[in-house]
Parts: structure tokens; C-alpha cells; sequence
């Protein structure tokens, strides 16, 4: 069962993430689980495998976005550092990052 | 289609009042609900997740909408291109935007397009979220507020005071760019509003500062209503404004009883170091030069033109000092009657010069019509005429004899009721002959107020004045009205001597006024003879009396006594 405290051992800055929701822990929980499922999670590797990096940084970008809102921060630190990354057109193996936010997000999915 | 102009409709007071209305757009589940969380009970929502709906509802909305939150990455379209319709909408422009990034790049893309302000993620304190959101509605409805006084009521465009001070604004932001003002009339516009009424003049008025609007809208500019019927436009370069003008008389023109037609006056390439109201001024007089035109709607003002017209500014300025000091100098060109077999000395005609002490000799050709303009030319003329007199009477005293002298009297001289009475007086102080004083009258002002001229010339040469019809050909008069008038020579135009002797040769209309010489039985005086060829071919045509350079330039009265003497 997801719980603010079950984030917190996970990883996620639970106190910056619950100010931003205005304190109200169910929204929190809610909002995080509606985050998991953000498309953006499987459009970001399809991009990068079409070899599209202008849409794969787009996904990256959003993705962004709203894991630093919900301060998500085992996933928000790979996706920070694959954002970079594409932002910049860098020519290098995605795959180790793709796997660590994939295997963060399934680690997070776990804890529901 | 009243306040298209830049500030759209601003939202009245019951309006104000209601709650603000906001639209977030933003297609991330979580950065919505965040956003509905803070605001949903401080603002009515509008939400839109893709850029089309965005478009759609900001449109749809325009005139109800406090503020736009906008993400910059949207599943169909970019962020960017969103603000840049918002803020290249005049009709919507007004409304600020408030962009959501996490990136610094893009931040400082989207001020320069127009934001107001930006939201970066992971969102701040909700405190500084609001208080932004705030900042940027205060401020658009203050900017709202100032521009309801800014704005013509009747065209929704600046006023002429603001639009200078938009116009300084521009240059800022424009600083390399080559930039135009123009001056737009509409032409009768006195007789559009007095035969259709005010309503609908100002239709017209209306219609035209929209077309202006429109025109500008695609390379950007700024219009304003200066006054009355009269507007500016302040905007980049271009080198043709006939399309324009085509453009924007259409535009005023739709659904209109008649077309109705502008001038324009184009200051091209401002001078950016010269006062902004002057760059206006410059253009209207460019616009003023055209005024009664039919077939021309475009003026280009340029330096010579300006050039020109500070000439004439100081010339009019120095004109009494000139007279009090004698800075005009008679000078005597002599006419030769070339029916004899050696061409004999038969008169002169009395010529001004202007010797002014800074600017040097001045030609009668850019003076007298200045002063024909403005009436100088009656105090000129005047002048001049007393001085020939003097001098017929000083040569007739040293040499014994004169030639008679002609002088010119322009039809302002005409409307003096004294002018009789003054020649009269000049003939009698001078003790002189009538006869000894000729008159030249343009065939021009014969024509255009005939009955009181004749009257008055009539009256003159039942004195015993000669008159002299001066640029014969020229003024259209018809045959049967010359056959009338009363002249004692016909002195031929001068660009009938440069058109028989030009290449082309046409010596048709030459023959045709020789005709009517003879006609009259008055003796034809030719000027402007350069050459010995043209003198012959003039006295094989039957013309009596040559006057030009092939006999002698005009001279000073010292030098004419040389003529005298060998008379």
C-alpha cells in the first residue's frame, strides 16, 4: 500500500513534494500514482530506438517536469541526466540510463 | 471593429468584478491538477491540453481572459508558437502569458516574444506562484487602463500624442533598421463628410485606420489618427507604397458609396537624429505636394525637396530686406526687329536679378514663383517697374533718346485697384511717353479671369500703354477669345522656339501662332533665339521681333547703352 512514509524509504523528498500539494498527502498519493503511468515513460526509449532524439527529449523534458513537482527524486535524477543528455545531441548509449529509469519506476510501482 | 487596435476589448467593470478567468495549458496529468490545486478557488479554470485547444479557447475567450499559463511542451504543436499567435493577434495580444519551463533557454525565448512572465519546474511555493500570476494581471489590467486614454474613441489607434512617444519606443527596439513615416489624407474628405453626414464619415474614418492596421500587420509599424481625416504610420522600410495605397484605399473603401482616395506622403529612411514630429511633418509636406492630384496618391519626401523648401523658406524671409537694400538689379536684354535687311534695336525687356549677399546671384526662375505664390510679387514688380522707368528717363537725358522698355505685370498685379493710377504716376514723374513702357501680360491670366483682366488692360491702353501677350501658346486660350482681347504683340512661349528647333523639328505650332499674328495684324516678338539659324529660319517665317542670347544676354543698364549708342 503506497504511503507518504513508504516514498520517503524509497527515496522521494516527501516534505518539498507534500508543500507543493498544498500538504494534502492523498493528493500526493494520487498524483505520484497517476505519474507512473505518464506515457512519457514509453515514448522516451521508443524515441530513442526510432533514433528521434528531438521527440526523445521532449519526452525526457516532461517527464522532468513531473517527477522535480512530485520530488520523485531516484527517477527524477536519470531522467535529469538523460534531458541533459539529448538536450545537447550527445552521441552515446542511452541504454544504461533508459534501464536505471525503467528500474526506478518499476521500483516505485512496487511500493503501490 | 472600434478597439481592434492594441489593446483589444477591455473587460467592464461587472466583468472585473466576477472572478478572473485563467487558462492553463498543460498536457502533464500532474502539472494541471497542481496548478487547479492552487488556483481553482481564487480563479474560474479554462483548461486545454493540446496547443489546438489552447487556440481555440483563447479566441473563443479573448475578451474575458485575465491571463494564459502556458506550457511549452504540448503533444501537438511547440509552446513558443502558441505565444507568438497570442502576441502577433492585435485582438488578443493584450492578454498576458505566463510560461511554464524548466528551461532557461526557452525563459528568455519567451520574454522576448511577449510573456510576462515564467513559472519554472519543480513549481515553487505556491505563495510565489500566486503572486506572479497576480503581478502579471495587475499589469496587463493597468496597461489596459492607460491605453483607454491613449486611444482615438472613433479608430481604437493611438492618439497622436501617444503614438510619438510608441514611435520613440519603436526606434529603441529598432535601432538598425531602416524605418518610413507616413502622412495619410483622404482627399475631399470636407465634401464626403458634408454630402453624406458625419455618421457616415466616420465610417470612412474608421475603415481607413483599419485598412492602415491591416497593412501594417504583416512587417509591423504602428498607426495613429494625427487629426481629423488625417493619420501616420510609423513602420520599416519598404521601397514601393503604390501597392500599399492600393491596399488600404480597397480596404477603406469596402462597402462604401464611392472609392474613396488617399495621398500619401512618404519620409522614406528617416533620419533618426532628427525630431520625431518633424519626421511627421516632413512626410505631410510631401503628402501636401500631391493635395491636388488626380492620378498620383503616392509623395516621396527627399532631401532635395527639403533642400527646396528651406530655400524658399529663406528667400521669402529675406525678400524686404533685399528690396530696402536694392539687392535687385534691373537688367536690360535687348529685342532686334528682324524685318529690315540689318536687324535693328526695337526695345528691351526690363529682367530682375537677385544679387544676394550670402547666397550670390539668384535666378528669376526660382524667385518669381515663389513670390507669385504668396503675392510678394506684386512689391517686386513694383520695384521693378520704377526702376526702368528711372532708367528710360536717364537714358533719354545722357543719349537723348530710349527704346521702349517692357516690363512684366503679373496677374496679382491685376487685382490692385491702384494699378492704373501707379503706372500712370510712373509715367508722369519720369516725364516720359505712354508708349515708352510696355506691358507684358501672361496669356495665363488672361484666361482665368478674363472679363475683369480686358477690362483693366483695356483702360491701360486707351492711355497709351503697349501691351505685349507674354508666353503666347502657353495658356490655352481659344481663337475666338484672342481675336477680343486687347494686345499689340504677341510674344511667343519659349518652348515653342526649343520645340521647332529641336531634333524632332516640329515647326508646325511655330507656323500656326505666326498665322494668327498676322491675323491680328500685330507684330510676333520671339524669345529665347540662341542661335543665327534659328534667327533666320524665324525671319523666313515671318516673325518681326527676335529677343535672345544670339543678339545679347540681358545686361546691366550700362552695358545696354552700347545698343543704345549704335542705334
Amino acid at each position: 500500500m503506497l504511503s507518504v512514509e513508504t516514498l520517503r524509504d524509497w527515496g522521494a523528498d516527501v516534505d518539498e513534494a507534500l508543500v507543493r500539494c498544498l500538504n494534502n498527502e492523498s493528493f500526493y498519493l494520487m498524483l505520484v500514482q497517476k505519474a507512473v503511468k505518464d506515457p512519457n515513460f514509453d515514448r522516451l526509449p521508443e524515441a530513442i530506438a526510432a533514433g528521434d532524439p528531438g521527440k526523445a527529449f521532449e519526452a525526457a523534458h516532461a517527464l522532468k517536469g513531473v517527477m522535480a513537482n512530485l520530488a520523485l527524486t531516484p527517477i527524477f535524477k536519470p531522467v535529469q541526466e538523460i534531458t541533459e543528455l539529448l538536450r545537447s545531441r550527445t552521441d552515446t548509449d542511452y541504454a544504461p540510463l533508459l534501464s536505471e529509469i525503467s528500474a526506478q519506476r518499476d521500483s516505485l510501482t512496487q511500493l503501490f | 471593429m472600434n478597439n481592434r487596435n492594441h489593446a483589444g476589448r477591455m473587460p467592464d467593470l461587472q466583468e472585473r468584478n466576477r472572478m478572473r478567468r485563467i487558462l492553463i495549458v498543460e498536457d502533464e496529468f500532474v502539472n494541471r491538477e497542481l496548478l487547479k490545486a492552487y488556483l481553482e478557488d481564487k480563479y474560474e479554470l479554462l483548461i486545454a491540453e493540446t496547443g489546438a485547444e489552447a487556440l481555440e479557447a483563447v479566441r473563443k475567450h479573448f475578451d474575458t481572459l485575465s491571463l494564459v499559463m502556458l506550457d511549452l511542451i504540448l503533444p501537438d504543436m511547440h509552446g513558443l508558437d502558441i505565444l507568438r499567435e497570442i502576441k502577433q493577434d492585435p485582438d488578443l495580444s493584450r492578454i498576458p502569458v505566463i510560461v511554464l519551463t524548466g528551461d532557461t533557454e526557452s525563459e528568455v525565448e519567451s520574454l522576448n516574444i511577449g510573456a510576462s512572465d515564467f513559472i519554472s519546474k519543480p513549481y515553487p511555493r505556491v505563495e510565489v506562484i500566486l503572486a506572479r500570476i497576480r503581478r502579471s494581471i495587475e499589469l496587463s489590467e493597468n496597461r489596459d487602463l492607460i491605453r483607454g486614454t491613449e486611444l482615438d474613441q472613433l479608430t481604437g489607434l493611438y492618439n497622436r500624442e501617444y503614438f510619438y512617444r510608441y514611435a520613440e519606443q519603436y526606434d529603441l527596439y529598432h535601432r538598425e533598421e531602416d524605418t518610413d513615416a507616413l502622412v495619410v489624407d483622404i482627399n475631399h474628405f470636407r465634401l464626403i463628410n458634408e454630402r453624406y453626414g458625419k455618421a457616415y464619415a466616420d465610417v470612412v474614418l474608421q475603415q481607413l485606420g483599419a485598412g492602415l492596421l491591416a497593412a501594417v500587420k504583416e512587417n509591423g509599424g504602428i498607426v495613429c489618427r494625427r487629426e481629423a481625416d488625417t493619420f501616420q504610420v510609423y513602420c520599416p522600410h519598404r521601397e514601393d507604397y503604390e501597392s500599399f495605397a492600393e491596399e488600404v484605399t480597397a480596404a477603406a473603401s469596402e462597402g462604401l458609396k464611392g472609392r474613396i482616395r488617399t495621398r500619401i506622403g512618404v519620409y522614406s529612411r528617416v533620419d533618426k537624429s532628427i525630431d520625431m514630429e518633424r519626421r511627421f511633418d516632413l512626410a505631410k509636406s510631401a503628402a501636401d505636394t500631391i493635395r491636388n492630384s488626380f492620378s498620383v496618391s503616392v509623395a516621396v519626401y527627399d532631401n532635395a525637396l527639403h533642400e527646396k523648401e528651406v530655400y524658399a523658406e529663406r528667400l521669402l524671409d529675406d525678400f524686404q530686406e533685399a528690396l530696402t537694400q536694392k539687392q535687385f538689379t534691373v537688367f536690360f536684354q535687348p529685342k532686334y526687329d528682324i524685318r529690315p535687311e540689318a536687324p535693328v534695336l526695337s526695345g528691351a525687356e526690363a529682367l530682375v536679378r537677385w544679387k544676394h549677399p550670402e547666397l550670390g546671384m539668384i535666378s528669376p526662375g526660382v524667385f518669381i514663383p515663389l513670390f507669385e505664390n504668396n503675392g510678394l510679387i506684386r512689391d517686386l514688380d513694383n520695384y521693378v517697374w520704377r526702376e526702368a522707368a528711372a532708367q528710360i528717363r536717364r537714358w533719354k537725358d545722357t543719349l537723348g533718346h530710349a527704346v521702349p522698355v517692357s516690363v512684366n505685370v503679373s496677374r496679382i498685379d491685376m487685382l490692385d485697384p491702384e494699378l492704373t493710377e501707379t503706372l500712370r504716376n510712373l509715367v508722369k514723374e519720369n516725364r516720359l511717353e505712354y508708349g515708352d513702357l510696355h506691358l507684358e501680360i501672361t496669356e495665363s491670366a488672361y484666361t482665368q479671369d478674363a472679363e475683369h483682366i480686358i477690362q483693366i488692360v483695356s483702360g491701360l491702353r486707351e492711355l497709351g500703354f503697349k501691351i505685349e501677350m507674354d508666353d503666347f501658346g502657353s495658356g490655352y486660350s481659344s481663337l475666338n477669345m484672342i481675336s477680343t482681347l486687347p494686345i499689340d504683340a504677341l510674344k511667343l512661349d519659349m518652348l515653342f522656339i526649343r520645340t521647332a528647333f529641336s531634333e524632332k523639328g516640329n515647326i508646325r505650332m511655330l507656323e500656326i501662332s505666326l498665322e494668327i499674328s498676322r491675323c491680328l495684324s500685330v507684330p510676333m516678338i520671339a524669345e529665347g533665339v540662341e542661335t543665327e539659324e534659328q534667327m533666320l529660319t524665324l525671319k523666313r517665317m515671318g516673325c518681326d521681333i527676335v529677343q535672345g542670347y544670339y543678339f545679347s544676354k540681358p545686361v546691366p543698364a550700362e552695358e545696354f547703352e552700347r545698343f543704345l549708342i549704335q542705334n
